[in-house]
């Protein structure tokens, strides 16, 4: 009797498995339906350009992830998609990226941008630039921060990122010559001194654009760690100071650096940023770079070295000196998709996507609100912004431009120019600004 | 023909079903690589199809740009003012300048009113959309990268002026294909003589995006042949389309570079293989699950089929076994009734031969004694024959009635006091003449008994120690030995006694085979020499069912020419009151001697007399006897009794009784302790006043039995056996109710022999009229048969007893009967009789039955 009933139910369960199969396969297509997917077509996009590395083989780039976890977050808040247009330079005889961001911004090519220092202020002075102080995300920012990227009166860009350029060394290079980590200029000098001695032939791998922080570090070490900074740079913009005048030590311990051999003048004026002089201090050919904070995390950079990286301040006479740039997002004035771009940047800059940001890429937040720990290669850096210890690389509160400038004269100097004539070139600069 | 081994044919389906599958396998394998390449040609085919669709797009693109650009060169020459013309044009997404430079001139100028000068174009490509002339790609004004085609502006058949229209690649990304093979495919424009990768991927987390030419393109992707890229170089140099496989991100992946507009641009990019596949391998895993279903569901069918049949093999062993056993049992059960139908047979011809030779013998004797009859001594003599013939064949029919008891379960035991002293004195009575007869030595012993009387079917136990007895004098040679011991044991309860009954011989034995057959019925130990020996084969298998009916058991040790011992363990109940203590204290008997140079037999006297609280002493000589007895009287402490064995060393019976009757009063009695009957003393000396015989082994009942013969002796002083019979029925009438006449005759002759009278009744009821007549006295007993026509004896007597009769409640009424088991005893017992005495007629027995019952 039960063997029965086993059978019966075995035959009605092999029937249900028949019945489901042939459902499941079936396709039954009803003739009225539209086959096509429209949902793409009425999908609004907004157009970004910003800079971007080479890449590598076999390797994602953290910077690229940590700014795409927060496009990503935009997209899907707001249901539209991001396109990124990018540029970077062939050679150093192309247009840089700066002169590509101007003509875009200009030419109106693009919603929203990641500018450099030098051409916020630029094109902010051009009126070209949106006055983003109407984000909500804005009320979050460091004082600092809202300094730095206010041109007349407008805040016309936020970063995601308070990018801290320093120095970044090979530790263990350093302790096979028994050298202690240089705070000052000369400590600094001595021990590219001593690495000459003993073979290396260039310590110091530089590029094109980066050198000018050893000018910075020395010419505003005091001004920006001082009590009357206000009043100082009042002065600069009244001309009862000289621009030149900050900038000569600096510029002299350059060309210390260069005559002494310590830097390449011929290759740091050809080299873009990282991407030649990073191989020879990856391989441990070159004991010192100079690099922003997110390259000691970035696979792409420096990140995960096979020897002990310290990053530190660039030397002054006040100790080692972060220098703090401002690159910045920025909506052109006559964005086409505006009202869009705004809700982007104001998502992407939202502390949730700041706090996200911040943790993936390890960085100083611009938000107030937003704290995470960093990498201990990256601690001596640290310590020093939190107290408060830096120098600006860019303000836009100063009338002559600093960051885009500088960068400029100092390869003037590479290319063979004396420090005068590079003093008289600020002088110059500022004497044009005076005069608008 | 020859059956092929099991294993063989197991080996031969497993290889066939590992070929199926192997096959199978194939199959599969070759359909679904077959459905892979098709699908990977197909799918090959499909991406070559949709580049070749970009490019027709874009080439497309190019030159309705062209034709434009020759309807603006026709409108300008046309326009009375060119300059003025193209500055009405307003730069958009697709055209991002217009310039004019009028013919003879270096320089012109632009849409956006800037000077224009050729200079900065690089027109040396020779590449060329329709008929006009292309630019290498750049970056312009706008920060995008674009290109410049000049036309010539034709009035009249002549060139008045050169038309540059900038147009940017941007515009081209209109004719990509959205969301190319799933986002995972990628495409590039590239300037094929600067190889600048002019139109990238746009989107969220394009790493691709960053890749600034070919060279770039190939360090990213880890494309680093360099023969491999020498062929590319190769193929976009001639304006070829190229596509090659290579690992990309660890991805296998197809890199294409599609020629577009006779190879000024370049369509290149890369897509995984698993992309394009992505439908094959759909296929191939749809087959794949279904050849897994498949393979699964035959194991799973396989395990089913597997355990099933393991099922049906356990249920087949498990019959066959059964069947196996059965068939056993069957064999067994069929050897078992052969050998019972064998025994049967053998049986019955034994007692065909068994029952004609003592038969044969009456019937003989009976002929001479009709031909003898005159002379007294020859019908003595064959009389005395006939009625051992006749004993033997009664026998005969008790065993075989016995087994039939036994068999049907009827036999029942009828238990009763009685003593030992009985057992052994009426086993002994009829072993040591059969033993003596074949001159053999029978020896009695009665160790370690603590209780004399017990409760037991004394018949029983006297049938088993007869059958094992009998056996041992028939089967022991002349001159041989008898053991008969009865040895007390140790008592598991307080109320039983444990008796062990040992029976040894020193004769023949049994060998190891009989020995395992000797409890069943109807064998018989055969040989040369017992063949002569007469006997059913009945006895053991009787004797063994009695000792396990009184729940006892039975063991037997033999070995051929070596003799036999048959061990058996009884516990028999002890009855509540042991010993008639009053006898002895009003025989006056508290203290006697024991004499006996065995300490052993000493210590069982010692023993049985314990419960009369008689003391006893114990002397080991003659002389130490004579100093006790002496001492005894001393101290005014005599002897009331003394027991002297008769087989001393070193003593002399007559001195010691004489010198003994000197110290003690000759009134006190002195029994000799024999070996035997007093019959073999012929010392006569010994009889004397107050001295007389007690047989071993010793039984306090004996003891008492002796003491009062001894009395009886002082007081009649006249021979107790003779001339007992004849004073008991001598003179008496009975009425015999018999409806056999010839029984009624033998019984009315014998009783006539014996000087008794009687009176025949046929039947009960007969009986019960004749006997309602009777006048009160007429009749001194009434002889009773029991299987009578119209009223059965039982019947009667029930009615006689309820006779209103002075009489009928005391008349003696005898069952003789040939119903002859314990049960019809006690059947006449219930019925109200008296006694049961057995056919055919023991006198002697009938004597002291109606002795015992008739004043």
């Amino acid at each position: 009797m039960k063997k029965k009933n086993l059978n019966k139910l075995s035959a009605v369960c092999i029937i249900g498995i028949i019945i489901l199969t042939f459902t499941a396969c079936s396709s039954k297509t009803n003739i009225n339906e539209n086959l096509v997917s429209n949902d793409g077509d009425d999908k609004k996009i907004i157009n970004l350009f910003g800079p971007m590395e080479k890449s590598k083989p076999n390797v994602n780039n953290i910077a690229r992830t940590a700014f795409d976890l927060t496009v990503e977050m935009a997209e899907e808040d707001l249901d539209l998609t991001v396109r990124y247009r990018t540029y970077t330079a062939e050679n150093y005889q192309e247009k840089t990226y700066d002169e590509v961001t101007l003509d875009r911004v200009r030419n109106n090519m693009d919603d929203l941008y990641l500018l450099n220092p030098d051409t916020i202020q630029t094109l902010g002075s051009e009126d070209k630039l949106l006055d983003l102080s109407v984000l909500e995300s804005a009320k979050n920012l460091r004082d600092v921060i809202k300094t730095a990227n206010t041109v007349n009166g407008k805040l016309v860009a936020i970063p995601q990122e308070v990018v801290a350029h320093g120095l970044f060394l090979n530790k263990d290079m350093f302790d096979e010559y028994n050298l202690e980590l240089p705070n000052t200029p000369e400590e600094f000098m001595e021990c590219c001194k001593i690495f000459k001695e003993n073979g290396i032939e260039t310590p110091i791998g530089a590029n094109r654009w980066w050198l000018e922080n050893f000018v910075f570090a020395q010419a505003y070490a005091d001004l920006y760690n001082g009590d009357d900074t206000e009043a100082l740079i009042e002065a600069l913009n009244k001309g009862e100071a000289k621009y030149s005048d900050y900038m000569r030590p600096g510029f002299e311990y350059l060309k210390e650096l260069i005559d002494k051999g310590y830097i390449d003048a011929e290759t740091a004026y050809t080299y873009e940023a990282i991407e030649e002089e990073g191989a020879d201090f990856l391989a441990q050919k070159t004991p010192i770079v100079m690099a922003y904070w997110a390259a000691a995390n970035s696979d792409t950079a420096y990140g995960n070295p096979d020897f002990n990286l310290q990053v530190i301040g660039f030397p002054s006479k006040l100790g080692p000196m972060p220098v703090v740039s401002m690159t910045g997002y920025a909506i052109g004035s006559e964005a086409e998709h505006l009202d869009d771009t705004l809700a982007v940047l104001d998502t992407i800059l939202s502390d949730e996507a700041l706090q996200l940001y911040a943790e993936t890429n390890k960085v100083i937040s611009p938000s107030k609100n937003v704290e995470v720990e960093c990498i201990d290669a990256l601690k001596p850096l640290n310590d020093r912004i939190n107290d408060n210890v830096y120098v600006l690389g860019s303000n836009a509160g100063m009338n002559v431009e600093q960051w885009g400038n500088t960068c400029l004269i100092v390869r003037d100097l590479l290319n063979g120019a004396t420090v005068d004539e590079c003093m008289e070139a600020f002088d110059k600069l500022q004497e044009e600004a005076l005069s608008k | 023909m020859k059956k092929r081994p099991k294993r063989n044919r197991k080996g031969s389906l497993l290889i066939s079903i590992i070929l199926v599958f192997c096959i199978l396998g194939a199959v599969v394998f070759s359909v679904a690589r077959k459905t892979s390449a098709e699908m990977s040609s197909s799918a090959i085919n499909n991406l070559s199809d949709s580049l070749g669709l970009v490019k027709g797009t874009i080439e497309a693109i190019l030159v309705k740009e062209a034709q434009f650009q020759k309807l603006i060169a026709q409108e300008i020459a046309i326009s009375k003012d060119p300059y003025e013309f193209i500055q009405f044009y307003d730069e958009n997404q697709t055209i991002a300048k217009i310039s004019l430079i009028l013919e003879g001139e270096t320089k012109g100028i632009s849409s956006s009113g800037k000077t224009f000068s050729e200079d900065a174009l690089d027109f040396s490509t020779g590449k060329k959309i329709g008929d006009l002339s292309l630019t290498q790609s750049y970056l312009n004004d706008m920060g995008t990268w674009a290109y410049t085609m000049k036309c010539p502006v034709m009035k009249n058949d002549k060139e008045i002026a050169v038309l540059y229209i900038e147009y940017t690649f941007d515009s081209l990304e209109a004719s990509f294909p959205d969301n190319f093979y799933d986002g995972s495919a990628m495409l590039y424009i590239m300037d094929s003589k600067s190889e600048r990768l002019v139109l990238k991927p746009t989107g969220m987390g394009e790493r691709d995006a960053g890749h600034l030419n070919l060279a770039d393109f190939y360090r990213a992707n880890n494309i680093m042949d360099e023969t491999l890229q020498a062929k590319v170089a190769e193929t976009v140099h001639a304006g070829h389309n190229i596509m090659f496989y290579h690992d990309i991100r660890n991805k296998n992946s197809l890199i294409y570079m599609w020629s577009v507009n006779d190879g000024a641009f370049y369509l290149i990019g890369y897509v995984p293989i698993e992309a394009i596949q992505q439908e094959g391998q759909s296929v191939n895993q749809n087959i794949l699950i279904v050849v897994i279903v498949m393979l699964i569901a035959f194991f799973l069918c396989c395990i089913l089929y597997y355990f099933n049949q393991k099922q049906q093999q356990t249920i087949r062993k498990e019959r066959e076994a059964e069947r196996e056993i059965h068939n056993k049992q069957l064999a067994e059960a069929l050897q078992a009734a052969q050998i019972a139908s064998n025994s049967k047979t053998t049986f019955l011809s034994n007692m065909s031969h068994d029952i004609r030779t003592p038969m044969n013998a009456i019937l003989g004797f009976t002929t001479l004694l009709s031909k003898d009859a005159d002379n007294p001594l020859k019908v003595r003599e064959y009389t005395k024959k006939i009625t051992s013939s006749g004993q033997h064949l009664l026998s005969l029919i008790n065993d075989v009635l016995d087994v039939s008891k036994i068999e049907s379960g009827k036999m029942v035991l009828t238990t009763q006091e009685f003593t030992l002293n009985d057992l052994v004195s009426s086993v002994d009575a009829i072993i040591r003449p059969m033993a003596r007869e074949k001159a053999q030595n029978f020896y009695v012993t009665v160790t370690d008994i603590t209780h004399e009387y017990l409760i037991g079917d004394e018949t029983r136990i006297n049938q088993v120690l007869i059958n094992l007895l009998s056996n041992s004098v028939k089967y022991t040679p002349a001159n041989g030995n008898i053991w008969f011991r009865i040895i007390g044991q140790k008592q598991h309860s307080a109320q039983y006694e444990h008796i062990q009954i040992e029976v040894e011989d020193d004769g023949y034995g049994m060998t190891p085979e009989f020995l395992e057959t000797i409890f069943d019925a109807f064998t018989r130990a055969e040989n040369s020499t017992t063949n002569k020996i007469q006997g059913t084969g009945l006895g053991m298998a009787i004797t063994k069912n009695i000792v396990e009916l009184m729940g006892g058991t039975i063991d037997v040790f033999s070995e051929v020419n070596k003799g036999s011992l048959f061990r058996v363990d009884l516990e028999l109940l002890i009855p509540s009151e042991q010993s008639d203590r009053q006898f002895w204290k009003d025989s006056g008997i508290t203290r006697i001697l024991v004499v006996d140079d065995n300490i052993e037999i000493c210590k069982n006297i010692q023993t049985l007399m314990k419960d009369t609280g008689i003391s006893v002493d114990i002397a080991s000589s003659g002389q130490e006897a004579l100093c006790m007895a002496q001492h005894a009287c001393d101290n005014e402490s005599g002897y009331q009794a003394v027991l002297l064995d008769i087989t001393m060393k070193d003593t002399d019976e007559a001195e010691t009784v004489k010198k003994l009757q000197e110290i003690i009063a000759d009134t006190i009695p002195i029994l000799f302790l024999t070996d035997c009957d007093g019959d073999d003393m012929h010392t006569e000396t010994l009889f004397t006043e107050n001295v007389g015989f007690l047989a071993k082994p010793f039984f306090v009942s004996a003891f008492k039995e002796a003491l009062l013969n001894m009395r009886l002796m002082q007081d009649k002083d006249k021979p107790e056996s003779e001339s007992k019979g004849d004073a008991i029925i001598s003179g008496l009438h009975f009425l015999v109710v018999e409806d056999n006449d010839i029984n009624a005759e033998i019984l009315s002759e014998l009783l006539d022999i014996e000087g008794a009278t009687c009176e025949i009744a046929e039947n009960g009821q007969l009986a019960l009229e004749r006997f309602e007549r009777a006048s009160i006295g007429e009749f001194d007993a009434i002889l009773m048969d029991v299987q009578m026509p119209v009223m059965n004896g039982y019947e009667a007597s029930k009615k006689i007893r309820l006779l209103d009769r002075p009489d009928a409640k005391n008349m003696p009424i005898i069952a003789m009967t040939a119903n002859a088991f314990a049960e019809d005893v006690k059947d006449a017992l219930n019925a109200g009789m008296n006694a049961h005495v057995a056919k055919p007629i023991d006198m002697s027995l009938l004597k002291k039955t109606i002795h015992q019952y008739v004043s």
